[in-house]
């Protein structure tokens, strides 16, 4: 790279004044309708070109370079940012390219440090290079520090190969309904029809009630259920579609959108484990989802580190190999946790479902009739449920070098956390707990949610864990007991 | 069979005194804006049943739970590890490697400044929570911060 300021792609001057003007639309109309009323010509034309005029100003101002090993920024008219940082500080390098970027075979470069930005302003962001300038950046940016890899048979550097792991295919779609979105968006739409009937004032008589029919309720039922598995599956079409992960090299690559396309950059020594996404109605729909705990990347970045949307299981478990070179950490046998901590699964989901019961005696109490204690058999059955899957899903294990923890049911996952990756432990245990002889062990990381955790493990088993993790690091507080 | 034992150090003993303290502040704040709500809306028969039942467990958790911190709270450091122990109902203990330690914190509250007490915190590049050693004695806390600045300094990397 050359030590001269660039500036970002002429072609910038063709979007810059289209989102300006998208963003001064409602001052448009407002102009629009003004001078349509008094008939005042110079100020609708003032709309117009406010918004083009800053377009140029905004290309005329950022400028870039990559020099000396900083990558540094510079923008601004009257507010000036110059942005440094030093390029064995980036972490990640992503490219989106929104559909008028790709058009014009652009792509939008942010340049991820790792540290925490409030400020959009703070962001190191490149809108927009040509696309082949924005890959050689990249490949700039995250190759620097790595020596080129050259794979033994052929001495050909193994950045030439890419290798895909991953590719969508519309039978992902089958998914996208049991992901937890479409749950999402029929709440959202049952929370949209009570705001549209205060708006309009609907007002429920008590003939209208009366009215209402078993029918009638099935087809609402069925409707919000049909339009939340719709709003689902078109949700994750767009945000997934072209989807694609692929290993260059020391770097994983991953592809996706299908209008705004996305592609985020993973170098290896910074993939420090994955996290196997099992959430319950996945699981009875035979899908899974992988995402990976990346260093530097913290969980509100989680969108950064997703290495396969809910997709077949088959297909998660390539990826899983693919990422860990061995597929022990996601396939091996987990060590159960024992009859304590599946007692106190019971005991918790039974506990959940006692408010419901007290609530129907009351009800007894208060004239009901005693058919109404038949409804209890659903939170008592709901909550054996749940307490079973949870207890068999309780595990954990050290396999081929990784700490690997499981637990939850609803949104049950798997995490997989290489040794080398480890950079301390918390131990946690209540009152009760620690009576049970039981200890919430937590591996911390400098990525993810900065922890995989697993609750209820027995003490000595979490020492066993943290001593095959991290040798000599726990066993020097060790004390022998009779 | 071995366990994990116990930090070797406790805290100092002028912690106790001062948690008791923020504890009966704490305690007296909250008796007295609940007293004040029970004297207000609180139906006459069961006036003093409402005001003395929380009253009375106030006070005997701001009597109870600096005793039972104390007895929890230990740290130790060795020549490779930090190992610190706090909670109470909640025992967490934390073990950081010497060679992951990022920061080195040392903080004094103005109560904790006036019985000459201070907080250790030391961070690692997990966001999943630093190790707090509270209440510790001031010169104790500044030659704790000596040691671990000097033995992470040892080790190379960028402790992530």
């Amino acid at each position: 790279m050359s030590d001269a300021w660039e500036r970002l792609d002429p072609r910038m001057l063709l979007i810059h004044p289209v989102r300006e003007v998208g963003k001064f639309l409602p001052v448009l109309i407002g102009l629009v309708v003004a001078g349509g009323v008094s008939g005042a010509g110079p100020w609708a034309l003032l709309g117009v070109v406010a918004p083009v005029a800053l377009g140029v100003v905004r290309y005329l101002t950022t400028t870039y370079r990559v020099t000396d090993g900083r990558v540094e920024l510079r923008r601004g008219l009257l507010q000036r940012h110059a942005l440094s940082t030093p390029v064995d500080r980036v972490r990640t390098v992503d490219l989106t390219a929104s559909p008028i970027h790709r058009i014009l075979g652009l792509a939008t470069v942010v340049i991820g440090t790792g540290g925490v930005v409030s400020d959009a302003d703070e962001r190191l962001e490149l809108d927009a290079l040509p696309r082949e300038q924005a890959t050689t950046l990249r490949v700039h940016l995250l190759g620097s520090r790595q020596a080129p890899a050259t794979d033994g048979e052929h001495g050909a550097p193994i950045d030439e190969v890419e290798q895909v792991v991953a590719r969508f295919s519309p039978r992902w779609l089958w998914y996208a309904p049991f992901s937890g979105t479409a749950l999402v968006a029929m709440a959202g739409l049952i929370g949209a029809a009570a705001q549209f009937s205060e708006i309009f004032r609907i007002n429920l008589s008590e003939e209208d009630f009366a009215a209402v029919d078993g029918t009638f309720v099935l087809g609402v039922v069925a409707v919000v259920a049909a339009l939340g598995v719709i709003l689902a599956v078109a949700g994750y079409l767009v945000t997934n579609g072209g989807f694609l992960l692929s290993r260059h090299g020391a770097t994983w690559h991953v592809r996706r959108g299908l209008l705004t396309r996305r592609e985020t950059s993973i170098d290896v020594p910074r993939l420090a484990g994955i996290r196997f996404g099992e959430p319950a109605l996945l699981r009875l729909a035979r899908g899974r989802r992988v995402s990976a705990i990346v260093t530097g990347l913290d969980s509100s970045q989680a969108s950064s580190a997703v290495l396969l949307p809910p997709a077949p299981a088959a297909t998660a478990y390539d990826v899983a190999r693919a990422v860990l070179a061995d597929p022990a950490p996601i396939t091996g046998p987990l060590l159960p946790h024992g009859r304590t901590a599946t007692t106190r699964r019971y005991t918790r989901a039974l506990m959940g479902a006692t408010p419901f019961v007290v609530l129907l005696a009351l009800l007894v109490v208060g004239g009901a009739s005693a058919g109404v204690l038949l409804v209890a058999v659903v939170p008592f059955g709901l909550a054996l449920a749940l307490a079973t899957d949870r207890a068999r899903s309780l595990g954990h294990a050290h396999l081929a070098d990784h700490v690997v923890m499981r637990s939850g049911s609803v949104v049950r996952s798997r995490a997989a956390l290489g040794d080398s990756h480890v950079i301390g432990w918390n131990m946690r245990a209540t009152w009760f707990q620690r009576r049970a002889g039981l200890v919430t062990v937590a591996a911390t990381t400098a990525g993810g949610g900065g922890r995989i955790e697993v609750y209820d493990v027995p003490e000595l088993a979490a020492l066993a864990l943290a001593d095959a993790a991290t040798p000599g690091l726990i066993s020097q507080f060790h004390e022998e007991v009779r | 069979m071995s366990e994990l034992r116990d930090p070797a150090h406790r805290v100092s003993p002028r912690a106790l005194t001062l948690w008791h303290l923020t504890a009966a502040i704490e305690a007296a704040f909250t008796g007295i804006a609940a007293g004040v709500a029970i004297a207000i809306w609180g139906p006459d028969a069961v006036r003093w049943w409402l005001a003395g039942v929380p009253l009375l467990l106030l006070a005997l958790a701001a009597a109870v739970v600096p005793q039972w911190r104390y007895r929890v709270h230990r740290w130790e450091v060795s020549a490779t590890a930090v190992y610190t122990q706090r909670g109470w109902w909640a025992r967490e203990r934390r073990i950081a490697p010497m060679s992951r330690v990022q920061t080195v914190d040392f903080a004094q509250g103005p109560l904790a400044r006036l019985f000459g007490l201070a907080t250790v915190t030391v961070t690692t590049a997990s966001a999943a929570g630093p190790l707090q050693i509270e209440g510790l004695d001031k010169d104790v806390a500044l030659a704790l911060i000596d040691e671990l600045t000097r033995k992470a300094d040892l080790v190379a990397g960028d402790a992530t």
